[in-house]
């Protein structure tokens, strides 16, 4: 695949000259890193235009021999600023010495379904990280917490600190309220479901009152299967105008990753081993109690058990029994790779298991990738991906419930004073202050979601057809994703709240959650150069099919029999099945224009059909068009300074289809001594639903400046909804309380800027950093239906607030004599990133990442919580020092005013540390004599520092899980960590 | 122009022909409409439905009617200071219910939307039965008549449900169509309207013949016949009658019920139950002694009850008592023992207790006394001895209302019945007892 980039063409068009073409010529010669010195091994050395090609070996030798006597050979290696030279018979050796590039422009984005063009080209801003920035300061637990903070552009918000993850991604604002606002992954040509499914807790938190599962159940988003460290690259497709390429799947945007593959030369063994702790990154504290106090909150009665326990120094902080465990992180990895001219291979290895902050909760992950790319014949070439993750995570209660069991919700009315540990015998005490005793319940309860996947892929190149002009290539490409997720939720009948008539006698629930996603597709691509090779196209021509198969199984089991957990030994089991089937697909057409390097332009045009639409085989149009100008390649152009000045624009149109079933109004199953029976659903069908279309124009400048030290990249945007899929609330009176409709618009405006620079670069000292700024506005520029509350929990504790001409994303309450007002926004002001990487003496490295979202507000429910238990810590100050204590003027607001539940969740935070050292190669030529390649040591942190005035565990919050608006709702959230590692890798 | 390349491959027609062609007749073929994989559709029972179809929106209407039953009877319990409704997860139940400081009732959170949604899905289900019943070829008329008898019947129940809520705000009658609903009409009229809804079922009910074609659960045990059936609906039209204050036709309306004054207060029909799959727990059933999620006895219930009066079981002494936003209590509500006990509709007691309320209201207050003797006798009480006027017999009736009735969604509507809200004990200074709910956001009035 990597033999047709765009850039070969470029190559070939810049720099073709003839030349006879008898005999061969053999190059050989050694590539190193400009600034170190260092020997690069891997570094591609290829003859443009032709299939020759080599890479260096580990001491970064290469020999070539070109087909011709004279020629060309490009080096290029990731990371680092391609070069080209001319070749003559006279040049037997070449030792070449590549410059590392901080601004990547050499690298490519992706641009069509099968075809990519340098940055330095693209007409998109298109966010890319790579190895360095996804694993190379610390250890992410997950996938999804390893891009937090470093996308421009996005505003990813974890749900949680539970082990296994769990995010609400957007990019440029919210794209969809009901619709899908989660970005489309694809590894590897693999479309990967993201689905977060609900492991029926709410059959015991009853969170959101009836039914066994729902969005407050804290599930894990699954693309946090994904092992970070197999990653090569994320590069993210923001919006539609360069989404517009997958069509109906891309409305909240795509992201593209890529993962490691070999290279030709020496088989490489990288081995690392991390060792780490977590803790509690922001624990709040308990109210400090007096007789007083207990009396006022708690009853006269409990001031004698406050009395004893205080004289017996018994008080316990419940805060830090539940949360406060260290829990210790361990991490290998063992990465393989290599191969030969014809075939080059990857094995990626990882055992994770890590302990969360609160006891038995964790997560554990085994992965092993298997990467294969194969060269059959000049005319045929393959890539194959596969991968198989073993995961679990034990994820404890936590969040939203309506019967006082979650850890956080029952610790919120239990004080100090009270005992709730185990006797000598193992028996819990009741928590005569709540309805669980969550010690027990963290001890005896199971929650743990267990995954088997398998990703599959398969690229098959055929070039048909190949002449000085023209060449073209058939890549076929297949992709399979399927899991199976076993969810187990076991409540002993034991508990507090399972046992002497609560609950249901125990509660066995048992989810079986199957899923397969398949997609093909194969496109055409031709590559033409016409006008002596001033004018290149790039032609293709294909067609897609994707199909999504989900069957979920929810078995909850109660009156269990002892301490069993199968479903058999239960007195009552009761069965939830839902089931998804799509099945898409779509024709794709790409015209890509390249006059000099000066004038880049693209159009395509996606055609889409889906099950999921009501007209099931009306093809739905998704174009797109884009310019590049590159001023600096102009002949005018005669500021030697600039070595770019980039204006480009970008428009593009993408589809996002509504919630599966949205079309259906049907009976669900509702029975009564021993009848089965129906009842309508209470969400009404609507036959005429449509596909909410984005439409996005994007446009920008990119300008570098001294060798491209330092790059400023400027990107405004315009996105607007239409169609946008809504749930109107209909009038309960019709007895449905919901229909899916097509009724609003849209619009999200923002700016994106990025500044890349290289502050120093000395032989013993390099700094490269880079900033970014983003921000979002959005506006519902219209709404067909009245305005109507969404997500939170009504206008008395604040909710968001659909109405038209005010933010997607303001939040609503009461407030005194005003009625229901705007009270915030959950979308932050601005957000920026702060990048550094520090290079000391070729050996010492020192990176950091700070974050800081400026603005948006949370609904903090969780120290409404408290306050009402009288167990906030600031229970008894006066910060306003009006003689009301702030509890109890928060509790007055009830009903009153939401205003103190909104509470503003800026933050500024160290997110990311690291610190390494490589030992220098000399030393280890010596001890090792070259066995050993490459020995690393380093410390990191995450979360280490955070500046916020939040009180909160975590101003990154989400009880309501990743998808739609209602991020930001703080309800008993398992707290979040910081996280301290230390490393030891060592290649051979 | 030197072509640099050593070869030049030769386009071979034949693949790429075969492979263009396998790519573009792919996604040529058509699509099928996948049908909903995990549901039938409303459409699949508009026509021509089955007895199988028809009673499976039978069963469901009834397995329907216990949906959010706990948040009503919470509702109705705490403004009628009935009982304290605390929850470790939700303060409003203490704060808006209760109408503390300056809370109000929220036209637009659980407490007003959720029962009221519950019952006009019901109520909308009834709509598609009646539907389904009149469009098929498939029933008997006697089948026909059972169905749309049943259906009348328990869609009156569900709009009087809501009308207790929303009081002089009123509820929407005509709901059939969802595009094009009804307005919301005032209570006199709601009442009169649901009155003729149950005249109407009993017509049908009167043609059903001897059995219904559908099975109802034990909660109907006694009243599954169409017989049955129609004193179970003569009973409710009984309540609606006093209601209206039309207390002679009450008097009516009981002698065509199961009412008897020498029969047990609890025979009745009941919503049932069970751990079924599919089936429904008793929302109304809290342990004992439980701590966070808890129904804890208004303190007046105990300070006023007789010592003799057996009804005070119905609440029982806590180990310790709850406290929760400056209210407290000693004694749980004890209505149910195990989260599957069945949980009144209408029953005998109740009906003892319109007949003396319609004697008292027609000016037969010896006959009140007689009915009013037989609820204090059958509950460990002497005779009444009070003085034997309108006003007091009033006073008295209400009072064994109270008892006999506890926490069986009663004692809020009576109050306001007889405009005695204001003698509802008041706990914390600024507490409100609020008349009426307001009518959910979501219909747009």
């Amino acid at each position: 695949m990597k033999r047709h980039y765009p850039l070969k063409l470029l190559v070939l068009l810049l720099f073709l000259v003839p030349f006879a073409l008898f005999g061969q010529t053999t190059v050989q010669g050694t590539v190193t890193d400009a600034g170190s010195g260092r020997a690069l091994p891997g570094v591609s050395v290829v003859v443009p235009g032709t299939t020759v090609g080599t890479n260096t070996d580990a001491d970064g030798n290469y020999t070539i021999t070109l087909p011709t006597e004279s020629g060309k050979l490009t080096f290029s290696f990731l990371g680092y600023t391609s070069q080209t030279f001319n070749i003559t018979p006279a040049v037997i050796e070449l030792e070449v010495q590549l410059k590392e590039s901080i601004t990547s422009l050499d690298e490519v984005v992706v641009t069509g379904l099968a075809t990519t063009v340098k940055r330095a080209n693209a007409a998109n801003a298109v966010s890319t990280i790579n190895t360095r920035e996804i694993t190379g300061i610390t250890t992410p637990q997950t996938m999804d917490a390893a891009i937090s903070g470093k996308l421009v552009g996005a505003n990813v918000v974890s749900n949680s600190g539970a082990p296994g993850g769990g995010i609400a991604m957007k990019l440029r604002g919210i794209t969809s309220i009901f619709g899908n606002s989660q970005p489309l992954y694809v590894v590897d040509g693999i479309i990967m479901d993201n689905s977060s499914i609900s492991s029926g807790l709410n059959a015991v938190t009853a969170a959101s009152g009836g039914g066994n599962s729902s969005n407050q159940d804290n599930a894990s988003n699954r693309i946090a299967d994904l092992n970070p460290d197999d990653i090569e690259s994320i590069e993210i497709l923001k919006g539609a105008s360069a989404a517009a390429i997958y069509g109906s799947l891309a409305s909240a945007g795509v992201v593209i990753i890529t993962t490691k593959r070999g290279a030709a030369g020496k088989t490489l063994i990288d081995f690392s081993q991390d060792i780490g702790f977590a803790e509690a990154a922001n624990l709040l504290g308990m109210r400090t109690l007096n007789e007083e106090r207990v009396e006022a909150s708690f009853g006269a009665s409990a001031v004698p058990l406050f009395v004893a326990a205080r004289d017996a120094g018994r008080l316990v902080d419940y805060e830090e029994e539940l949360y406060g465990n260290t829990g210790m992180l361990y991490s290998s990895r063992l990465n393989v790779s290599g191969g030969s001219d014809k075939t080059r291979f990857f094995v990626g290895g990882l055992i994770q298991d890590e302990e969360g902050i609160i006891r038995r909760t964790g997560y554990e992950k085994k992965s092993i990738r298997f990467n294969l790319d194969h060269v059959v014949s000049d005319r045929f070439d393959f890539s194959l991906s596969s991968n198989f993750i073993n995961s679990t995570a034990k994820r404890g209660l936590t969040n939203n419930d309506n019967a006082g069991v979650s850890f956080g919700v029952a610790m919120s009315s239990t004080p100090s004073f009270v005992d709730l540990f185990p006797d000598e015998s193992g028996l819990y005490p009741n928590n005569p202050f709540g309805a669980s005793n969550f010690l027990q319940t963290r001890d005896l309860i199971t929650n743990e979601e267990n995954t088997d996947r398998f990703l599959g892929g398969l690229t098959l190149n055929s070039y048909l057809q190949e002449s000085g002009v023209s060449n073209t290539k058939l890549v076929i490409r297949a992709g399979l994703d399927f899991y199976n997720l076993r969810t187990r939720a076991l409540f002993p009948r034991l508990l507090q709240f399972q046992s002497a008539g609560n609950g249901t006698g125990g509660a066995s629930i048992q989810g079986n959650n199957y899923n397969l996603n398949t997609n093909y597709a194969a496109f055409l691509v031709n590559n033409l150069s016409l006008s002596d090779n001033s004018l290149f196209l790039t032609t293709t021509l294909g067609a897609t099919r994707e199909n999504f198969n989900q069957d979920l199984t929810l078995n909850v089991a109660t009156q269990l029999i002892g301490t069993q957990s199968n479903l058999d030994q239960a007195g009552a089991v009761e069965v939830d099945q839902t089931q998804l089937k799509v099945r898409n697909k779509g024709l794709f057409m790409q015209e890509e224009v390249n006059w000099r390097d000066r004038i880049i332009a693209t159009a395509g045009l996606r055609l889409d059909k889906s099950s999921n639409n009501a007209d099931v085989n009306e093809f739905k149009a998704f174009p797109k068009f884009s310019v590049a100008l590159n001023l600096t390649n102009f002949d005018f152009w005669d500021y030697d300074n600039f070595n770019m000045v980039k204006l480009r624009a970008a428009y593009g149109e993408a589809g996002g289809f509504p919630p599966f079933g949205a079309k259906f109004t049907s009976l669900v199953a509702s029975n009564i001594g021993g009848n089965p029976g129906s009842i309508v659903n209470a969400q009404r069908g609507n036959e005429g639903i449509e596909q909410e279309r984005q439409k996005e124009f994007e446009t920008g400048f990119d300008i570098g400046m001294w060798n491209n030290r330092i790059l400023f990249e400027a990107t405004y945007y315009i996105k607007t909804v239409s169609d946008l899929i809504l749930i109107r609330n209909t009038p309960p009176a019709s007895g449905f309380t919901t229909q899916v409709v097509n009724a609003g618009e849209l619009q999200n405006r923002g700016v994106e800027l990025s500044l890349s620079t290289v502050p120093l670069e000395t032989t013993n000292f390099k700094w490269d950093s880079k900033v970014s700024y983003w921000t979002n506005e959005s506006e519902i520029t219209q709404l067909d239906v009245p305005a109507f509350p969404l997500g939170a929990f009504g206008n008395t504790l604040g909710t968001f607030f659909i109405e038209e001409g005010e933010s997607a994303t303001q939040i609503v309450g009461i407030k005194g004599d005003e009625g229901v007002a705007k009270l915030g926004d959950a979308a932050p002001d601005f957000q920026m990133n702060f990048h550094n990487f520090l290079t000391i003496k070729q050996n010492l490295t020192f990176s950091f990442l700070l974050h800081w979202k400026q603005g948006g507000q949370n609904i903090n429910l969780t120290q409404l919580l408290t306050d009402l238990g009288g167990t906030s810590f600031d229970y008894d100050d006066d910060d306003d020092g009006d003689g009301i204590s702030n509890a109890e003027e928060r509790i007055d607001a009830l009903g009153v005013s939401a205003e103190p539940f909104v509470q503003d969740a800026s933050y500024l935070r160290l997110r990311e540390v690291g610190l390494y050292y490589t030992l220098p190669t000399p030393l280890l030529e010596r001890a090792f004599g070259g066995i050993v390649r490459q020995v690393r040591v380093g410390a990191s942190a995450n979360n280490i520092l955070t500046f916020t005035d939040y009180d909160g565990y975590d101003p990154e919050v989400s009880n309501f899980g990743g998808n739609g608006l209602s991020t930001g709702v703080d309800v008993t959230p398992f707290p979040s960590a910081r996280r301290y590692f230390f490393h030891f890798s060592i290649g051979f | 122009m030197i072509i640099m390349k050593n070869y030049i491959k030769q386009l071979k027609y034949k693949p790429v022909v075969a492979l263009l062609a396998m790519a573009l007749v792919l996604p040529s073929c058509e699509l099928d409409d996948i049908p909903d994989p995990n549901n039938p559709t409303i459409e699949s029972v508009r026509e021509n439905a089955t007895v199988d179809d028809l009673n499976n929106l039978v069963v469901g209407t009834e397995s329907g009617m216990r949906n959010v039953l706990g948040t009503y009877y919470d509702n109705v319990g705490v403004i009628g200071r009935e009982h304290y409704r605390f929850s470790g997860a939700d303060p409003r139940f203490t704060s808006d219910l209760l109408g503390a400081a300056n809370a109000v009732l929220d036209n637009n959170t659980f407490y007003t939307t959720n029962p009221w949604s519950a019952r006009y899905r019901v109520v909308k289900n009834t709509n598609i039965l009646i539907d389904a019943a009149t469009n098929t070829e498939l029933i008997t008329e006697e089948q026909r008549q059972g169905y749309l008898g049943f259906a009348k019947t328990i869609k009156a129940h569900q709009l009087l449900m809501n009308l207790t809520m929303m009081n002089e705000n009123g509820i929407r009658l005509d709901v059939e169509d969802p595009d094009n609903l009804g307005p919301i009409v005032d209570k006199a009229a709601a009442l009169t309207a649901i009155s003729g809804l149950l005249d109407e079922a009993a017509d049908h009910l009167q043609q059903a013949g001897t059995e219904f074609a559908f099975p109802l659960s034990e909660g109907f045990e006694g009243f599954s016949t169409p017989s049955g059936f129609l004193e179970f609906n003569r009973a409710l039209a009984a309540r609606v009658a006093v209601y209206r204050e039309n207390y002679a036709e009450a008097l009516t309306l009981l002698q065509a019920s199961f009412f008897d004054l020498d029969g047990a207060f609890s025979n009745g029909v009941y919503y049932v139950f069970s751990t079924q799959p599919g089936d429904q727990l008793n929302p109304l059933y809290f342990a004992p002694n439980a701590a966070g999620e808890v129904r804890i006895a208004h303190p007046s219930y105990i300070e006023d009850i007789a010592p003799n009066d057996d009804r005070a079981s119905k609440v029982s002494l806590r180990n310790a008592p709850a406290t929760q936003s400056f209210l407290t209590g000693r004694y749980d509500v004890a209505l149910y023992a195990t989260n599957t006990d069945p949980v009144p509709i209408i029953r005998n007691e109740e009906l003892i207790l319109i007949y003396a309320e319609a004697n008292i209201q027609t000016g037969d207050l010896g006959e009140a006394v007689r009915a009013l003797n037989i609820i204090r006798t059958g509950h460990g009480l002497q005779p009444y001895t009070g003085p034997v006027t309108e006003q007091a017999l009033i006073n008295e009736m209400l009072e064994q209302r109270r008892f006999s009735l506890y926490f069986e969604g009663h004692r809020w509507i009576d109050m306001r019945r007889y405009n005695r809200l204001g003698q509802l004990p008041i706990d914390r200074g600024g507490d409100d007892v609020w008349v009426s709910f307001p009518i959910p956001f979501a219909e747009n009035v």
